[in-house]
């Protein structure tokens, strides 16, 4: 045989070796690995609204536990009537609800939306007034580690708590990400509507920005409920 | 003879020390400053790249008489990189935080000098045992140089090791401050500098 045939051959040999085994440690450990994301998105719902925080030990049984006792989740029709999975209409969106002594005391927004690299997707809390924000996650990213990956980390997110998303006079502004760190002189009425920026991540800055505005304009309907301060009705599990 | 005179231990034991990877031959530097801000990463990415860098060693030192040798780089990377994937597969299966904070350094195995290197220069010229004791070392070398770095900067940079709070709230009271230049990456170069420093002093005063 010639040494290229058998060159190409080893090649073939090693190629379909490899994406064997591959193949078969994948299959084998993707029942696991989608828990693990589970679990971790529920980690992350509960992180925004603050119930748990990233510092502290906490196992899976916990997360899965305090989920089932505090969030509930729903869907927004286009109208922003929170309704039941089965009786929701088409076009309606996902929703979770932070429910606290039978009340509803805060409401999640799942965010899915374009960054730099890939899409980022997390979780933004509004509080029961439909203004303030409670909590903002990331869970899953592709934004270079160190800079735009930054968004991960608890001092970027820390940063929403509190902020709003309304102006003084009542308009959707939504939460903006100043380029780098918030100046000393910028101006006081427009500081509850901007978070400090990532030094050397103004882009990804700039796609979360334009992300997060279109998530609450999706979900204005709701948050005007939310807003007028009618009572959500929940039932009980 | 003794334990410590044999081919096999000397296999294994000078890439620890005399012949480190990081602190000797200077590779593997960029995944040792990214790593090392806690000693839990630190952890277990030194085993990840044990077991890449072992197990690479061992079935290149296998194939090693049938490799064609105008293909032989693709034919190690190929399988290097098939360890990696495994490496990574079974880190989110079962340690999915740590594979989080861990993010691409694990996929950056595939292109961790160490691990092409010993492939190159020992595993396609020595006995299959003695290549995988020689990974082992090298990976031991590795993750030991990785943990030193991570136990200094973890302990000065958040005064916590693996996670648990060990200097006392009382130091905290009295003014003591946790150095936050050690979480950055500029820390990491000073105290694999000064690890360096003290491998040379020590291997040529013997």
């Amino acid at each position: 045989m010639s040494s290229y045939a058998k060159s190409i051959l080893f090649a073939l040999l090693t190629a379909v070796l490899c994406s064997l085994l591959l193949t078969a440690g994948a299959a084998g450990l993707k029942q696991r690995q989608l828990e693990n994301i589970e679990v971790d998105k529920k980690r992350n719902v509960l992180r925004a609204v603050g119930l748990i925080d990233n510092q502290s030990q906490i196992t899976k049984q916990r997360i899965q536990q305090l989920y089932k006792q505090r969030i509930r989740s729903l869907w927004v029709s286009p109208e922003g009537q929170i309704m039941d999975a089965a009786v929701a209409p088409a076009k309606s969106v996902p929703i979770y609800l932070y429910v606290k002594d039978q009340q509803v005391a805060a409401y999640i927004l799942p965010i899915n939306t374009k960054g730099l690299w890939g899409k980022i997707f997390g979780y933004l809390a509004i509080e029961r007034d439909g203004s303030t924000v409670a909590g903002f996650t990331v869970y899953k990213h592709s934004e270079t580690p160190g800079l735009g990956g930054e968004i991960e980390k608890d001092w970027f997110q820390k940063n929403f708590e509190g902020k709003k998303i309304l102006d003084r006079i009542g308009n959707l502004v939504s939460v903006s990400i100043a380029k780098g760190y918030l100046p000393d002189s910028f101006p006081q009425d427009k500081l509850p509507n901007y978070v400090d920026g990532i030094s050397g991540a103004t882009l990804t800055g700039k796609f979360l920005t334009s992300g997060l505005k279109q998530v609450l304009l999706e979900y204005e309907p709701v948050s005007i409920q939310f807003r007028s301060q009618q009572t959500i009705q929940i039932e009980e599990p | 003879m003794k334990l410590t005179k044999t081919r096999h231990f000397t296999a294994f034991s000078v890439p620890l020390l005399q012949e480190n990877p990081i602190s000797k031959q200077m590779l593997g530097i960029c995944s040792a400053l990214a790593v090392t801000v806690q000693l839990k990463t630190a952890i277990v990415m030194g085993l990840s790249l044990t077991f890449v860098l072992s197990f690479s060693n061992l079935t290149i030192s296998l194939l090693r008489h049938v490799i064609p040798r105008n293909i032989r780089m693709i034919v190690e990377l190929s399988v290097i990189a098939s360890l990696v994937i495994i490496a990574d597969e079974v880190l989110r299966a079962f340690f999915y935080d740590i594979s989080k904070q861990l993010s691409v350094f694990v996929g950056l195995i595939i292109t961790n000098c160490i691990v092409m290197g010993r492939a190159e220069t020992y595993a396609l010229g020595n006995p299959p045992g003695m290549s995988f004791l020689d990974g082992l070392g090298n990976g031991a070398g590795y993750g030991s140089v990785l943990i030193s770095v991570a136990f200094i900067r973890e302990l000065l940079g958040s005064g916590k090791l693996l996670g648990y709070q060990v200097i006392p709230n009382l130091a905290y009271e009295w003014g003591y401050e946790n150095m936050g230049f050690m979480l950055l990456a500029p820390a990491a170069f000073i105290i694999i500098g000064l690890l360096v420093w003290l491998q040379n002093t020590l291997t040529s005063a013997r």
